[in-house]
């Protein structure tokens, strides 16, 4: 305890270092449980299971939970081990409404049966008998308080899209951020069929609707999967797609499939940060180590004295223990008032609700845990280490050699900066392929291009013209058209498009996308050869355009006027596009077809603002005549190029963490060189001293002292290299599209690890490098 | 060569001066062989280390090769070092990690001496002193009068103008000692290296030519020794 407080630049330094380690530890822990927690707070999650569907095509077997709507029925009656089955839609964005109170919020259509394998927590109603009529509605208690505040909204009636009036039957909690079903209140399927007719005649060829399938006991899940993966052709012999069931707590982090095998996803993102924390950890010890042991030479008369006094071997280890312990435990309370002060920044940066679970006995546990294992690992070798001194020798005057001691040391900062430098060098790639994805062309010009959901009269063609006419005129617009999809989204695709010369064996996936007029100009996109869905050709009904990857995809020469069949109609090719980005921009672009909005067919309102416009004032003239067109509906606009930001939010998050988490462990490292550089000029007093009087010059001492240094850091970084390459490599070969890897993060690497490791040392030696040499050589 | 005019040094503690040297005024010409004498704590070395420019005087001028260097700049001091001054220590204090051939190399790598002038010029001191055996050797290996052996060689590689010696045999043996005295007298009359040592050996005084008495921080006493 003395000791603690007599060397107090050294325990700040040393507690400074553990604190910051844990708590980016405990950050990143925390953030991994959350992780890991996804899904899991249903009661049966275990025996719960998402059905996938595969499908071969383009060559490839694309895996999706998406199934037909006949699919639950069939399972839960004629599929042995099955206990129960569930469909719901995807959640849809819709208007929800008490009396003039009007939201659009998350809602989803389920079947009665979702309520029993998915144990909601009701804070009015139950779940018996529920969602039976088909004019009713389960609301989240959030949506609830916004919708009727304080009063209580059980049985009273809310108004879905300006239409459907739905009895509120019971109000749930809400659902925890960490759960991958996203909605704020629930409605029967029955109304989904009512609404969306065609539904309802769907055969076993259509997939719409997801189906949560749970089993009687989950050991037997390969049995279930191998007797239903042909059930798709067994009811329908047209059918060659195969079925499977996705365990739920494997639905958020593994998420990716190859070859119609899960493999992995998220999970990998989530190794990267456990491994992170477990190296940040590790780094807080080994500087713990290395300041200890650095200091240990100062220490060595005490233990002189001590195992002269008769002290064992042992209780000396323990003592040291103890200490680094006590150290420990003053860190972890350090650290606790970092996490609580950094949390909310964290959260905010990952847009998550990470808490200290303070009355969770396990967080305590893994708390304890951590403190015991810091403190032994931290104090393990200095305890060892110090207390296997020889006292005779101790006594006689101790001096240190270039020894063991130090050798470990120098092991133990090559260890940290090759950790820094791995970590330069993958986050510089992150951004780098992040930076290559976002300039590469899109295929379309995303600035000024604003999109519109099409609700209500928007719908409506007419309108959507008399919408075109009014934007254009009063020069807020240059273009309108419109979209069956959300222009950054993925949606629907078909394989059901077949051409003269095709093999009818291979299945070919196109996305299909029903557009306005005026599509290309107004999203700015380029045509290879033909033409375009415009007003003049009114007979275009059954005019199609495919994509260049879609003319690829059939092989075809000279593609226009040529014919293909798209289920039962006719088509005439009348022009092909440019590639242009949809859905994921780290891939290549998928083969796609385009055609003419005649119908209903409309999801999204393109807008190309005028460009010789001010934005704020086109933006404030569109969202008035949108009002006046669209008066029951809140406007509902977005930026294209702002939603498409968001697809690069885990690859800017992994940036994001692996930056501040990098940088942290870069700083620990700092605090373990200064330390040692501190101790290293202690140590090299005399020598300097004498140097100078020799003529050396300041500039020739730092030299001298940070030489060492820079060839740990050499050295470290030539371990680094490889490793940091293996690692980003792995990394960047789950994209299509990705930088070359560059000596430019490599020389990053080197240049600011030696330039941190010079500045580091340098702020130390300086000082004994201007000291009065005399002062050194003064008394003998 | 070196002029001092009413050097004071004090260390002020609480308000209270106490002076370590007072009015020092003395002037030592080129190839002069100085020592200075007194009883212990009498500023001997402080006296030495003011005139090997490691310590500020708090009063008076200094002149070195007719140069004010009582306010003088880093970098011309590192010159003075370089090209003028050799030190030789009581302690020897040679670096312990480097063989002797090293610690004799030390000041002519910051010399920037040639290599093939550096290799000449240590043949050169090891064969005179005869330690060309020992140059691979750690100082911990050497007896303290090796030691000091090569300290003094060490202070000679950069051919200095004059050597300034703080108690150079305070820690030998007298043989070894006289050996280094004579050395010292040889390096004076036949170099013409200017020599300043602080002893407190009559004998080891009446090897140079003058002796400064120096009691309390006041030179009480200035002789020519008389062979
Ligand atoms: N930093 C300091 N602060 C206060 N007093 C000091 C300091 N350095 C030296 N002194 C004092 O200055 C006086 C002269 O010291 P100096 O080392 O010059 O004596 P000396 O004549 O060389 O003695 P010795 O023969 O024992 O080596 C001593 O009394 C010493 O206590
Ligand atoms: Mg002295």
């Amino acid at each position: 305890m003395r000791n603690l407080w007599k060397n107090k630049g050294f325990s700040l330094i040393n507690i400074g270092g553990l604190a910051i380690g844990l708590a980016s530890c405990m950050i990143l822990l925390l953030y991994v449980v959350y992780e890991f927690g996804y899904d899991k707070q249903y009661k049966n999650y275990k025996s719960t299971y998402i059905a996938y569907t595969n499908m071969k095509a383009n060559g490839k077997t694309f895996s999706w939970a998406w199934t037909p709507g006949l699919l639950s029925q069939e399972l839960k009656e004629n599929v042995t081990g099955v206990s129960n089955s569930a469909r719901s839609s995807y959640p849809i964005s819709l208007l929800i409404g008490n009396g003039e109170n009007k939201l659009k919020n998350k809602g989803m259509f389920v079947d009665p049966a979702y309520l029993k394998i998915f144990d909601f927590d009701f804070i009015d109603g139950t779940s018996d008998n529920i969602l039976q009529n088909i004019n009713t509605v389960i609301l989240t208690k959030s949506l609830a308080k916004k919708l009727f505040g304080n009063h209580s909204s059980i049985n009273k009636i809310v108004k879905l899209d300006n239409l459907e009036p739905l009895k509120v039957e019971a109000v749930i909690d809400d659902i925890p951020q960490n759960s991958s079903l996203t909605f704020d209140y629930l409605m029967p399927w029955k109304l989904y069929e009512k609404r969306e007719t065609w539904t309802k005649k769907q055969g076993w060829g259509s997939n719409f609707c997801l189906t949560v399938v749970q089993l009687q006991n989950s050991n037997t899940l390969a049995q279930v999967n191998t007797s239903i993966k042909d059930l798709f052709h067994r009811m329908d012999k047209d059918q060659e797609n195969e079925l499977f069931l996705h365990p739920l707590s494997k639905w958020h982090l593994y998420g990716d499939f190859e070859n119609g095998k899960s493999v992995g996803g998220k999970i990998s993102q989530l190794k990267i940060f456990l491994l992170l924390a477990i190296c940040i950890l590790l780094i807080a010890c080994v500087n713990f180590m290395n300041l200890s042991t650095s200091r240990s030479e100062k220490r060595a008369k005490e233990v002189g004295v001590r195992k002269a006094i008769g002290s064992s071997r042992k209780s000396l280890i323990s003592q040291f223990i103890l200490e680094s312990t006590l150290l420990s435990f003053i860190g972890t309370v350090v650290a606790f008032i970092l996490l609580e002060i950094s949390l909310p920044y964290f959260n905010n940066l990952l847009n998550i609700n990470l808490i200290i679970q303070y009355n969770d006995w396990r967080y305590w546990l893994t708390l304890i845990c951590l403190i015991l294992f810091t403190g032994l690992i931290a104090g393990s070798y200095p305890a060892f280490y110090l207390s296997s001194f020889e006292p005779v020798k101790v006594l006689k005057g101790f001096s240190i050699k270039a020894g063991s001691a130090f050798s470990v040391r120098k092991v133990l900062v090559v260890f940290q900066f090759v950790f820094a430098s791995c970590l330069i060098v993958c986050t510089s790639v992150i951004y780098q392929q992040l930076n290559y994805i976002k300039n590469k062309p899109l295929g379309y010009n995303s600035n000024g291009l604003v999109q519109l959901s099409a609700e209500g009269n928007l719908k409506n063609l007419q309108k959507i013209n008399l919408l075109r006419e009014r934007l254009v005129k009063a020069g807020a617009v240059t273009n309108v058209s419109t979209l069956s999809m959300s222009l950054s989204n993925g949606g629907n695709n078909t394989s059901g498009i077949s051409w003269p010369g095709k093999n009818p064996n291979t299945s070919v996936l196109f996305n299909n996308r029903a557009i306005g007029y005026d599509f290309v100009e107004t999203i700015g996109a380029k045509m290879v050869e033909g033409r375009s869905i415009s007003k003049q050709f009114e007979k275009d009904s059954n005019s199609v355009i495919f994509n260049e990857a879609g003319i690829k995809a059939m092989g075809m020469k000279n593609p226009i006027g040529k014919k293909i069949k798209w289920d039962t109609g006719e088509n005439v090719i009348v022009g092909v596009m440019k590639d242009f980005v949809i859905d994921n921009p780290f891939q290549k672009v998928e083969p796609m077809i385009l055609y003419s909005a005649f119908k209903d067919n409309v999801s999204v309102i393109l807008l190309k603002l005028n460009p010789s416009a001010n934005v704020t004032a086109s933006l404030s003239k569109i969202d008035e005549i949108v009002k006046e067109i669209n008066p029951d509906y809140p406007i509902d606009r977005e930026f294209v190029n702002q939603s498409f930001e968001q697809k690069f939010e885990n690859e800017k998050l992994l940036g994001t963490l692996s930056n501040w988490f990098g940088g942290f462990a870069i700083f620990i490292s700092c605090l373990g060189l200064l330390g040692l550089a501190l101790f290293m000029a202690e140590q090299r007093k005399k020598e300097i001293s004498i140097r100078k009087v020799l003529g050396a010059s300041t500039g020739n001492i730092l030299t001298l002292l940070n030489k060492d240094f820079i060839k740990l850091v050499a050295i470290a970084n030539v371990i680094a290299f490889p490793l940091a390459y293996v690692i980003i490599n792995q990394w960047l070969s789950a994209f299509e599209y990705r930088v070359a890897i560059s000596f430019l993060p490599f020389s990053l690497a080197i240049v600011i690890s030696v330039l941190i490791a010079i500045l580091t040392v340098s702020i130390q030696s300086i000082k004994v490098a201007k000291a009065n040499p005399i002062d050194a050589l003064k008394y003998e | 060569m070196i002029q001092l005019n009413n050097i004071e040094k004090y260390y002020a503690n609480k308000g209270v001066k106490s002076y370590i040297l007072r009015h020092v005024t003395t002037t030592i010409k080129q190839g002069e062989f100085v020592s200075i004498m007194g009883p212990s704590g009498a500023g001997k070395s402080t006296l030495l280390n003011i005139i090997g420019m490691l310590e500020e005087p708090t009063y008076g001028t200094y002149e070195f090769l007719g140069e004010d260097v009582t306010t003088l700049n880093e970098r011309k001091r590192i010159e003075l070092y370089r090209n003028h001054i050799g030190f030789v220590f009581q302690a020897y204090h040679l670096i312990d990690e480097m063989t002797v051939y090293e610690n004799i190399e030390a000041p002519l790598l910051y010399k920037k001496i040639g290599s093939s002038e550096r290799a000449s010029r240590i043949a050169d001191l090891l064969d005179r002193f005869n330690i060309v055996a020992k140059k691979d050797l750690f100082p911990n290996q050497l007896s303290g009068g090796q030691q000091q052996l090569v300290g003094i060689a060490r202070a000679l590689a950069a051919q200095p103008s004059i050597i300034l010696a703080d108690e150079p045999t305070g820690n030998l043996q007298s043989a070894q000692a006289d050996e280094i005295m004579n050395l010292f007298k040889k390096l004076n009359q036949e170099d013409g290296i200017t020599i300043i040592q602080v002893t407190h050996s009559e004998k080891n005084a009446t090897y140079g030519n003058r002796i400064l008495h120096i009691a309390d921080g006041v030179v009480k006493d200035d002789v020519k020794v008389i062979v």
